[in-house]
Parts: C-alpha cells; structure tokens; sequence
C-alpha cells in the first residue's frame, strides 16, 4: 500500500511544510460520487468530527471502493481523509481493515492539529475500518 | 444587529464593523483557531494568526506563556498596549473565546469577539478572504505591573472549597463526558483521564448550547433562558466554568461574564484532564449533579 510511503513524506517535512502539503492534500479530494449525495445523513456521518465528515464504501471489482465528503472549512480533517483516499487506492479490504491508528501520530498532525480534531482523525479511521469491513463482507 | 441586548455590548462586534475597520491601525484582528491549516488557507485580510497551543501555551510547563513572551507575540504582532484586539476562529469562536480570556489574563484591555468568527464570515456575510500574511510594524508592549488574574482563573484548591461550599459550576462537555462514559479519545489514551465523570455539584451545559446555527452568539433573552431560567444561574453568583482543558469553557466563561453580565465568574482551565487525575478529589458519575 502506498499509504506507508505518503505518511513517511509528510512526517519527513518541517511544520510549514507539512501544512502546504496538507493543504494541497485538502484541494485534491476528488468530489463525492453523486449517487451518494442524498445518503449525507447521521448514518453515514463520523460522529467524533466537529464539522459534518461523511464516508462511503460500495463493492467494487478490486474489492472494496470508498469515497469522502469532508468540508473546505476543516481542512485538516479533509487533508487526512484525502491522504487516506490516495494512499489506499488499490489496496485490499482486507488491508484497509487492517489500517492501524499509529499513521496519525507517525504522519505529523499532533502538532499541527488540536487534540479535538485529533479525535476526529481517529473517528474517521475507525469509521473507515468499519465501513469496509461490512461491505466486504455484505 | 451586534448588540442584541447584551450586558457589555463592546465586546462583540460584527463583521460589518470588521469590515469597516480592517486598515484601522488601532484594531488588530487575530485569527485562533483549533485547525492550524484554516488560516494559511485563507483568512480575513490583514489578519494575524495567534494559536491557542503554540503560541499562548507553555510548551514544558502547563500554564501560559510568561509576561515576556506574551509580549513578544503582541509586538511582533503590532499589537500594543491601547490595540483594539478583535478575536475570531473555527468551531463557533471557542478557541477565539479562549485566545480572548488569555489575552485578559495578560492584562490586555480591550478585547473582543468577531461574532460568528470564521464560519458567519465565509458562509452568511460572504465576505472576502485572503491567503497572504500581512506585516506590521512592530509595537511595544507592556503586560501590565499591577497584573490580577484571580477574577478570571481558578486553580484546583480553589475549586475543591468552592465545590464544597455548595457554590455553583458549570460543566460544558458533551454528555457523554459528563457523565463518564467517555474518559479518553480512542487512540489516544495518553491524553485520556483516568476516571470519568464531573466535578461535585456540577450542571451540564455543552457549551455549544450559547451559539446560533449561523455561528453567532445567541440574544442575551436566549441566553437567559438556558443559564438563567434553565440552570438557575444568578447574575450575582459566583460561577466556575470548566470543561477538559479549558477552551470549551472559555466560551462560556465570555457568555456569563459580558453577554448575561454576571459578577464574578472564573474559568477553571486545569479543568477534567486535571480533575479526573487527581489525587484525593471527590467526583460524581452520572447524569446527576
């Protein structure tokens, strides 16, 4: 998976560094797929996030696709979810389920970011394992 | 508009009177916000970033930051002594909120809350943003000789007679925080406490509860009617306000002190990172106080 690699990158960076690329991370979400805009609801909604961070998973012919709604305004959440997306492209569900928590503290962001939107991160993760895990399986 | 019959009207401004006052050289705007990335993305032109964390907080010690250093941080800023300081952020203004009390406990005199903070600028009035960092000459600045926090601040042995005088406390976290199901972030149990619960005699209140959906404070009738009529809060009170560290109830502590106009109300910002921790210290389980 690449995500290893894109972590290392950014912990590699000093701190303004690290906010340009988080930053460049945050514009290059791709938009969410339109058959889900309707299902932005609680259900689908990372509860630990202040702003309204929304995930998606749907069976795909690799095995498991996923896709994010996360707002301009928290850009750092939007960063991390975009670093997510492009680092797990390609992998396997059974490697995304596998994600562990450590890549938030390895990548940098404690510094950066307030211990509330770190428990954000964290949501967004376990949320992530989540819902792959049951459209694996499903 | 900005007013809405609050005890200290001065203290909030509007985004209008922003507007009208950003080449003021007497008023600095000063973005705090919990998400670092917010204002090298854009922010309102000519403002300043100040962080609650890096900045304003002790990085070895757990308190703010010395006289000295504050005063660093102002001159570089172009902030003096006389500078008209407008504070605005992410997350309904907590961490403006908080930016704010810490200024206040520098001595710094006149303070104030852009209200709505980053979220009423962006969304409801629209108005315009930049990326670019401006540059100020630099001021001089002096915290003040005669320095008295202790109408703003409380420490722990404060806390412990207050709460065994029956006197009244507010806990603004969320619920779940009140009542000790949650004690720590999953992931994160090195920021964790080890019990849950909340202070003897506490009311819960999230904080969030004084904020409008645009981001702006509640009117001063709204506000009553939670603190007030609903917590049976009295203006000549004497009230703590805490939460984990003490950013939430920041925001709080400015609701009480200049929107409802109450007496004597004090920010607890050892808060339940430190309670929970304590060695000795009653807590309550619970949805009860």
């Amino acid at each position: 998976m690449k995500l290893a690699e894109l972590v290392a990158e950014l912990a590699d960076c000093d701190k303004q560094e690290r906010i340009e690329m988080l930053l460049d991370y945050a514009r290059s979400l791709p938009p969410l797929p339109p058959q889900f805009e309707a299902l932005r609801d609680p259900e689908h909604r990372v509860e630990e996030c202040q702003s309204p961070v929304f995930l998606f998973a749907e069976k795909s012919p690799e095995g498991v696709a996923w896709y994010a709604d996360v707002p301009m305004e928290a850009p750092t959440v939007r960063g991390f979810v975009s670093l997510l997306w492009e680092g797990t492209q390609g992998a396997s569900p059974a490697e995304l389920s596998a994600l562990s928590f450590d890549i938030i503290g390895q990548s940098g962001l404690k510094e950066i970011l307030g211990m509330q939107r770190m428990a954000g991160l964290t949501g967004v993760l376990r949320r992530l394992k989540k819902i792959v895990a049951e459209t694996a399986a499903g | 508009m900005s007013a809405q019959n609050y005890a200290d009207p001065s203290v909030v401004v509007s985004a209008e009177w922003v507007q009208e006052h950003l080449n003021d050289p007497k008023v600095r705007i000063v973005e705090s916000s919990g998400d670092a990335l917010l204002y090298p993305m854009a922010h309102i032109p000519g403002s300043v970033k100040i962080d609650w964390h890096n900045d304003l907080q002790d990085q070895t010690v757990r308190d703010y930051i010395s006289n000295e250093a504050f005063e660093k941080i102002c001159l570089e800023n172009g902030i003096s002594n006389d500078t008209t300081v407008v504070f605005y952020g992410d997350d309904n203004n907590w961490w403006a909120c908080y930016a704010f009390w810490a200024f206040k406990l520098k001595g710094h005199k006149d303070c104030r809350i852009l209200n709505g903070g980053r979220k009423y600028w962006i969304e409801s009035a629209k108005l315009p943003t930049t990326s670019a960092k401006p540059n100020y000459p630099k001021s001089d600045y002096k915290v003040p000789a005669d320095l008295d926090w202790r109408e703003l601040r409380v420490f722990r042995d404060g806390v412990l007679e207050h709460c065994k005088a029956g006197r009244p406390l507010v806990d603004v976290r969320s619920p779940k925080e009140y009542t000790g199901e949650r004690t720590h972030m999953e992931g994160y149990p090195e920021e964790g406490v080890l019990r849950g619960g909340h202070i003897p005699g506490a009311v819960s209140c999230p904080w969030g509860r004084a904020v409008a959906d645009d981001g702006r404070f509640k009117s001063a009738e709204e506000l009553a009617a939670i603190y007030e009529q609903e917590l049976k809060l009295k203006k000549n009170d004497d009230v703590i306000a805490y939460c984990r560290i003490g950013e939430r109830s920041s925001l709080t502590w400015f609701v009480l002190k200049y929107l409802l106009g109450f007496e004597k109300v004090r920010n607890y910002d050892g808060s339940w990172t430190e309670w929970g921790n304590v060695v000795g210290v009653p807590i309550v389980k619970g949805a009860n106080p």
